[in-house]
């Protein structure tokens, strides 16, 4: 099996048991939805002068994905461990894949949850879009560099205790630049500019963080 | 460290905190003496970052060789520079007060240096979840290794690309050390003697930190 192929494979099993069981899934999707209707009862479209619409609608929207997300994406290696299915996937696909794949799983749900969030934002608080190719770009490129983080930092407190509270108390310092740069350039997308810096510090740290996670991936998750 | 280096750490660097007060002249556009604080507070930040450094390169070492010295550096090494990293934040918030009059204003500088604190604060958490013996090192080199890649964009990337209250730091877009000589010379100084103590506190900080393993 080449390299691609084993990775699509572990991801394609992650999707079949998370759709097989459907509970993960939909409590991703139920967060981001109650998340909207909150902002949406409590900002409406209305609610912001329209000087400060850009930057704080920009900020909600990160927000409800980094926490949506947030409730979903650490359990890629964490279900394997309470599934007791850890040790077969060990033994039978280099860590460095597994990785690769369950990171593939999660950025697929991210692009999901964001194309769900953001049709429903546009029309519940008026969100103008700007330049939606900016805007596409950086939910990919940010999309991708918090599967990357959150998908390593699954493999490390999957055996460890308080998982949860964990990984948030390790995750969110390691994802603040990351959210910080996406809001910067989604309030410039939505003006209608094309967030060029932004997006190559994204670029950049999509990079740095897929070159440790590729590095450090048997380590994270040897036995 | 040698115990000559040792004894000469003390009286270097009580030379250097006199001179900080009493040689070069308050920078000009800071209120009252408050310049000072540069002396203290920028050596604090830099004592801070050679420890994760240390902390880092240690944990990959402890990853090549897999002997558990290099861990127990690794953990002495960040602990050392979540107390720098704590000086340094409260050194900070000493000159955000008499300069700007407020404690605590959520700078770019301010806040992606309390996130640094946060960053390594959390590797402790991590050693401290994990209770298996073996794995607990794996995991804390693991994350200090992930963690050191990733710190550039918190400390370096972040804070300039938001426009920024904090003076011009040593690393400035013109490259240049905008300093007169006596400033210059108790700044490296001060450096100097920081780093020197800090390497005094890792060298003991490292050698409890395996005695208490061997209990």
């Amino acid at each position: 099996m080449s390299a691609l192929s084993r990775a699509w494979a572990v991801c394609a099993k992650d999707a079949t048991q998370e759709l097989r069981k459907k509970v993960a899934i939909i409590a991703v999707f139920f967060f981001a939805a109650t998340a909207l209707a909150l902002v949406s009862f409590g900002v409406g479209p209305f609610g912001l002068r329209a000087e400060d619409r850009p930057p704080l609608l920009a900020a909600l929207l990160w927000i409800i994905l980094f926490f949506a997300a947030a409730t979903g994406l650490p359990r890629a290696f964490v279900a394997e461990e309470e599934t007791g299915t850890g040790l077969a996937l060990r033994k039978t696909i280099p860590a460095v894949y597994v990785l690769a794949g369950k990171t593939l799983f999660n950025f697929i749900l991210f692009l999901a949850m964001a194309a769900v969030t953001i049709p429903g934002f546009v029309i519940l608080l008026e969100w103008k879009v700007g330049s939606f190719p900016a805007v596409a770009a950086i939910m990919v490129v940010g999309g991708f560099g918090l599967a990357v983080v959150s998908t390593f930092l699954s493999a490390l407190v999957a055996r460890a205790g308080q998982r949860n509270v964990l990984f948030v108390l390790i995750s969110f310092p390691l994802l603040v630049p990351l959210l910080q740069t996406a809001i910067r350039a989604t309030t410039q997308a939505t003006t209608g500019e094309f967030p060029s810096e932004g997006l190559r510090v994204l670029i950049a740290y999509d990079g740095a963080a897929a070159c440790a996670a590729y590095m450090l991936a048997a380590v994270a998750w040897e036995d | 460290m040698t115990r000559a280096l040792k004894l000469l750490l003390l009286p270097y660097m009580g030379a250097v905190i006199v001179a900080a007060f009493l040689w070069p002249a308050p920078a000009a556009g800071f209120i009252g003496e408050s310049s000072r604080i540069v002396f203290f507070h920028v050596p604090c930040a830099w004592a801070a970052t050679l420890a994760f450094i240390v902390g880092a390169v240690s944990s990959a070492l402890f990853l090549w060789k897999r002997d558990r010295r290099y861990d127990d550096v690794a953990v002495a090494s960040i602990r050392i520079g979540l107390l720098f990293g704590v000086l340094t934040l409260v050194t900070g918030s000493l000159f955000a007060n008499i300069m700007w009059g407020t404690w605590w204003n959520w700078d770019p500088r301010e806040s992606s240096y309390l996130l640094l604190v946060f960053l390594y604060g959390a590797y402790l958490f991590l050693r401290a979840a994990v209770e298996d013996p073996e794995r607990r090192p794996r995991i804390a080199a693991a994350y200090a290794l992930f963690a050191g890649v990733l710190m550039p964009f918190l400390t370096i990337v972040a804070p300039r690309v938001t426009a920024s209250l904090h003076p011009q730091t040593v690393i400035n877009r013109e490259g240049k050390i905008l300093m007169d000589t006596p400033t210059r010379v108790v700044f490296f100084n001060g450096l100097a003697a920081f780093s020197g103590l800090f390497f005094w506190m890792l060298s003991i900080a490292a050698r409890a930190e395996r005695l208490s393993r061997r209990e």
